[in-house]
C-alpha cells in the first residue's frame, strides 16, 4: 500500500470511528452507571491497529478524540478521553503482537479495561475523591464484557476487510 | 492453541465475576447524601429526614448544578455542563454508585451516618 492510499484509508477509518462514536453518544445509557458504555468506536481503533499498525491506529484515535470532543464535548472531556484513549492504545500496542487475528478480543479486553482505568484515574485526580476507586471493580467487569464484544466485532471486520486492504 | 483460548476466557470470566461480586456485595445501605466539590464536603443531607422534596443549588467556580433530594433518593436535575451525564443518570438510592459531574468536580455519594 503506498503512502497516499494509506492516508486515505486512515482518513476513512477516522471518519467511520467519529460517526460510530457520535451515534453511540446518542444512545441512552444501558445501565445507570456512568463510565459504562460499549465503546463501539474502539472496533475501528483495533481494526486500524491490526491492519495498518500501531502508529496508524494511534493517529486515527487522536483524530477521533480531538474532533469528537470539539463537536460534542468540552475541554475537560478531551482530557478524559485522552487519558483513557492513550492508556488503551498503549496496552493494546503492547499486547497485539502476542495474539493472532482470531484472538483480537483478548487485546480488546485489555484495551477496554485500560481505558476504564485511565478514565477512573483521571476522575479521582480531578474530583480529588479517592473513594471513587470503589468503582474500580465494576468498571473492571464492564470493561471485560464490553471489550470482548467490541473485540469480536473487530475480528469479524478485520477478516472481512483484510483481503481488500492487501489488494490496495 | 485451543487451550490458550480457554485460559483467557476463564481468566476474564473469573475477573469479571469478582468485579461484579465486589460491586453487588459491597454495602448498598446508607442514608446520608454527601455532596463533594473538589473532594471537600459541600453539604450533607439526611435523606430519611426529607419529607418534602427540595432542590439544592450547587454553584461553584466550575459551574452550576441543581441537586434534587427526596425521601431516600438524590439526583442531579440540572447542570450547565456539556455532557449531562450526571443528569441522565437519574436518582441514586444506595451507596453502590456515586453521581459524578466531572467537569464541575462534583461527587454525590450516599454514605452511612
Amino acid at each position: 500500500m503506498n503512502k497516499t492510499k494509506k492516508l486515505v484509508f486512515m482518513a476513512l477509518l477516522a471518519a467511520i470511528s467519529l460517526g460510530i462514536w457520535a451515534a453511540e453518544a446518542q444512545i441512552p445509557p444501558i445501565v445507570p452507571v456512568p463510565g459504562i458504555k460499549l465503546g463501539l468506536a474502539n472496533i475501528v481503533t483495533l481494526t486500524a491497529m491490526a491492519l495498518l499498525g500501531r502508529r496508524a491506529a494511534g493517529d486515527v484515535l487522536i483524530v477521533r478524540i480531538v474532533l469528537g470532543s470539539l463537536f460534542a464535548g468540552s475541554f475537560s472531556a478531551i482530557l478524559f478521553s485522552l487519558a483513557g484513549g492513550a492508556l488503551a492504545w498503549g496496552v493494546m500496542a503492547l499486547t497485539i503482537g502476542r495474539f493472532d487475528d482470531k484472538k483480537l478480543w483478548v487485546v480488546s479486553v485489555f484495551g477496554a479495561v485500560a481505558h476504564n482505568a485511565g478514565e477512573l484515574g483521571a476522575a479521582v485526580v480531578v474530583t480529588r475523591t479517592a473513594s471513587l476507586l470503589w468503582y474500580g471493580p465494576v468498571l473492571l467487569a464492564s470493561g471485560i464484557v464490553t471489550g470482548a464484544f467490541t473485540g469480536i466485532a473487530a475480528a469479524y471486520l478485520v477478516r472481512a476487510v483484510k483481503p481488500f486492504v492487501q489488494r490496495l | 492453541m485451543k487451550n490458550k483460548t480457554w485460559f483467557w476466557i476463564l481468566l476474564f470470566a473469573v475477573l469479571a465475576a469478582a468485579g461484579a461480586g465486589v460491586y453487588l456485595l459491597r454495602g448498598g445501605g446508607g442514608t446520608m447524601a454527601d455532596i463533594y466539590v473538589d473532594g471537600e464536603l459541600y453539604k450533607r443531607v439526611d435523606l430519611t429526614a426529607v419529607a418534602v422534596p427540595y432542590d439544592i443549588p450547587v454553584k461553584t467556580q466550575y459551574g452550576y448544578n441543581v441537586v434534587h433530594v427526596e425521601h431516600g433518593a438524590v439526583s442531579v436535575i440540572r447542570s450547565d455542563c456539556p455532557e449531562q451525564i450526571c443528569v441522565h443518570q437519574g436518582a441514586i438510592t444506595d451507596s453502590r454508585v456515586p453521581i459524578v459531574c466531572l467537569p464541575h468536580h462534583l461527587v454525590i455519594q450516599i454514605e452511612e451516618p
